[in-house]
């Protein structure tokens, strides 16, 4: 059998999901979209089991829920596992009450029944059973209680022939009336999303109708006025944006996109429409969510017992938000919270583990040396594998334990729910620029290492938020960034805290700058209406957490490894060999030094001079950032162990062209240009197409050559004015 | 900064939901966002007339805004729940 794992966001089905399916799990991706597709089998039995992205509705409102839709209503799969967070029923059963409408075979799973209880409530699931003519289970999917009771229930699932009456007899006839006008006939639910589209067909009707007709739109407040006794100034800011009519089309285009309805003609309906909305005083898609609700607040009445003691949610969430929440300690908490973040993973993580790794590698280099010298390898091969690819490999093994630590750190945030409440926190600053409250994390961590910040960006909902952030991760500077910036900062500047502050200061303000553009002239008809559950606190289930850590390392290894590795070779090979194929060559004879020539007239408007050094070293960014200076301590000829900028920039030197000016330039051309190929992968998975990643990439070149421009254009010009 | 919690508006008056303070309660009159999409989702999560709406929360900075109706939380922007009418309870 198919089985489908659906349920709201936070209930817990991945939880149920791993628990079901152990390690028979298979991750892949949906088209179209960056979500993680996860299939899987489950324990002791054939049938797939599928988690699909969690829905409120099935009416769909982002992307991701429409994949959700799309899935149950074309795979039409065998059985669905409708996971309910037992605290959050009523809502939930929304979904269940659509799910029945929409005839799909379904198990009510009663997921965290113990948190209810918590509160002084119980839910008696035979008696929901009864009243929703579906099989009900209570289970915990985090400590596996009855686990195999479902399982039961999955083998020995059949579908009740009767079917409960949601709705009341007269909409009951008019869906009956809609769906017999198809052959084949539709579904209930689909019969109801076009009675509620009825309402939206009529706005448009009438916005589109009555051009600029300032009396219809008085009508229209005369008799709100009427029905419901307000103030006319009180209405006014509901009616402000009803006329804004270029907006509310463009939403209603940009939204349709999500799900399609068949085509109806509803003239045949529109006399029982008008009869029943005059009816009940409420619009068909008021009426019909009224209704929906009624059905549910009635079985909650017969299943649900209150303990009369406690009445609110006073919960352990309920305490700790007036912490983390509070007015005032809120921000101060968030900035120490960051901060510990930061500290662990490129204070003392990074420090030491970059060293360990390092010595590690070159002990390793060293030792395939000897080895392969004593197979009587040639030097070619040598070559090869210890100064392409160990150096090369090595260059990313370097930052696996900062990335560690960082996904352990994001990990704990989000399933803490933490993360979301930095949301709550910051979205009135983010939002004007197109970002989202989560957006900080990512640049927090990319001071860190970029890699695990594009891949913390999976946490924004938003596409357009998401995809700005990964754009714009890579220009904080991350840590592989520092040694260029000490170089140059310390041997051309007296101040050189000063000038590694203002760059730091001016990232934050280009990052702003850029995320701003991207929102006014990009993504400007988005819908970025924020609207997300506060879940509550969560105490991080440590295998859990476990897990998802070590995927997200292992696949980060797995797809970067392969890719870096072949690009370490192909750089190996451009520095080892000139253009007659000739090895050991000096490197300004090598073909990357005339690939460092061709490009040498891209950077000549900033440095002032044709260098291929400079070029090649910067070419070489791309594999670390950190080889920019040791390529360029390669080129001056100097031994690796004595970089020192009066070496590199000596009078008789290759680089003794650089002024302070050129070298700010040169600075920032490699701070805000494409970061290294490991970001530049972690920027693709995110992305979820390569045509995005190469706009990305070509997009950070030319920001970072037109802002070294800039720098060398007006750096002459204040050094000639003084 | 601006005192975001308190409203002088007694029970019984009728305002946006947006202009509620912290911990007061309101009960739905209209739901009637312009954005259709936006107002079915509303609809769907169940701010559905009649129900009664607790402000439970607001961001340090004033907006987003935590409402609590049917035993759960929604965070919304203040500039998306103006268009939604409540009479004021407590």
């Amino acid at each position: 059998m198919n089985i489908a794992l659906v349920g709201n966001q936070n209930c817990g089905k991945t939880t149920l999901f791993n628990a079901l399916t152990g390690s028979n799990q298979k991750v892949g991706n949906w088209a179209g979209v960056t979500v993680e597709k996860k299939t899987g089998i489950i324990k002791g039995t054939s049938h797939t089991l599928i988690d699909l992205p969690g829905i409120y509705s099935l009416t769909p409102y982002t992307a991701e829920e429409s994949i959700s839709r799309n899935y149950i209503f074309n795979e039409k799969p065998d059985l669905i596992l409708n996971l309910i967070d037992a605290t959050c029923l009523e809502r939930s059963l929304c979904l269940t009450t659509q799910l029945i409408q929409q005839n799909c075979n379904v198990i009510v799973v009663l997921n965290m029944c113990e948190n209810l209880q918590k509160i002084g409530q119980t839910v008696d699931e035979k008696i929901l059973s009864k009243d929703l003519n579906l099989p009900c289970i209570k289970i915990n999917a985090l400590s596996g209680k009855n686990l195999n009771e479902l399982i039961l229930l999955v083998n020995s699932y059949k579908k009740s022939q009767t079917e409960v009456n949601i709705f009341n007899n007269e909409i009951d006839a008019l869906i009956n009336k809609i769906t017999e006008s198809f052959t084949p006939k539709i579904s209930k639910f689909c019969a109801i999303e076009l009675l509620e589209n009825y309402s939206k067909k009529t706005i448009i009707e009438n916005n589109f109708q009555t051009d600029n007709n300032i009396s219809s739109n008085r009508y229209n407040i005369k008799t709100m006025e009427k029905k419901f006794d307000f103030k006319r100034i009180n209405l006014f800011n509901v009616f402000k944006n009803l006329h804004k009519k270029k907006d509310y089309k463009k939403n209603i285009e940009k939204n349709e996109e999500l799900y399609t309805l068949p085509l109806f003609n509803y003239s045949a309906i529109e006399k029982d429409v008008i009869r029943l909305q005059n009816k009940y005083n409420l619009g068909m898609c008021h009426l019909i969510a009224n209704l929906r609700y009624e059905f549910i607040e009635k079985i909650l009445d017969k299943c649900v017992h209150k303990n009369n003691n406690i009445n609110t949610k006073q919960s352990i969430t309920e305490k700790l938000d007036k912490v983390f929440l509070n007015k005032f300690f809120a921000i101060p908490i968030f900035i120490g919270i960051m901060g510990l973040v930061y500290f662990l993973s490129v204070g003392i993580v990074g420090k030491y583990s970059s060293s360990i790794i390092d010595n590690g590698i070159s002990a390793f280099s060293n030792l395939m040396e000897t080895w392969l010298k004593g197979l009587n390898s040639s030097e070619i091969l040598i070559s090869m594998i210890c100064n392409g690819i160990i150096a090369g490999v090595g260059a990313v093994l370097n930052f696996v334990p900062q990335l560690i630590i960082l996904f352990l750190c994001i990990t704990l945030l989000e399933t803490t729910g933490y993360m979301s409440r930095i949301s709550f926190m910051l979205d009135n600053f983010f939002y004007k620029i197109g970002l989202s409250g989560k957006s900080l994390i990512p640049f927090i961590v990319g001071s860190g290492c970029s890699v695990p910040a594009i891949m913390s960006t999976r946490t924004i909902e938003n596409s357009n938020e998401k995809q700005t952030t990964v754009i714009l991760t890579p220009f904080v500077p991350c840590s592989a960034k520092l040694p260029i910036i000490s170089l140059f900062t310390a041997y051309f500047f007296t101040r050189s805290w000063l000038v590694t502050t203002f760059i730091y200061l001016f990232s934050i303000f280009l990052i702003i700058t850029c995320a701003y553009v991207f929102r006014k002239f990009i993504f400007k008809s988005a819908n970025n209406t924020l609207i997300f559950e506060l879940p509550e606190y969560k105490k991080p289930s440590f295998k859990y957490v476990f897990k998802d850590v070590s995927q997200k390392t292992t696949s980060f290894i797995k797809r970067a490894g392969s890719t870096i590795l072949i690009c370490s070779i192909i750089v190996w090979f451009l520095v080892s060999f000139n253009w007659k194929f000739q090895y050991g060559v000096n490197i300004k004879d090598s073909i990357l030094a005339s690939i460092g020539n061709l490009f040498a007239w891209a950077f000549y408007p900033f440095l002032k001079t044709y260098s291929w050094g400079a070029t090649v070293s910067a070419l070489q960014g791309l594999i670390a950032k950190e080889q920019v200076v040791s390529s360029m301590t390669i080129i001056a000829g100097v031994s690796a162990e004595n970089i020192s900028g009066n070496l590199i920039f000596s009078q008789n030197g290759i680089f003794s062209f650089f002024t302070p000016v050129t070298a700010l330039a040169f600075l920032v051309f490699n701070l805000f240009s494409a970061p290294c190929f490991s970001a530049i992968i972690a920027m693709k998975k995110e992305l979820g197409s390569v045509k995005k990643t190469i706009f990305t990439v070509l997009f950070q070149i030319i920001i970072a050559l037109i802002l070294a421009n800039l720098v060398t254009l007006f750096g002459t010009l204040i050094t000639i004015a003084i | 900064m601006k005192n975001f919690e308190k409203n002088s508006y007694k029970a019984g008056k009728k305002c946006c939901l947006s202009e509620l303070g912290l911990n007061q309660k309101g009960k739905i009159i209209s739901v009637f966002h312009p954005n259709f999409s936006l107002r079915m989702r509303l609809l769907d999560m169940g701010l559905t007339k009649n129900v009664i709406v607790t402000i439970t929360k607001l961001s340090p900075f004033g907006n987003p805004m935590s409402i609590m109706f049917r035993n759960y939380e929604l965070v919304m922007r203040k500039q998306d729940l103006k268009n939604i009418m409540v009479e004021v309870i407590k």
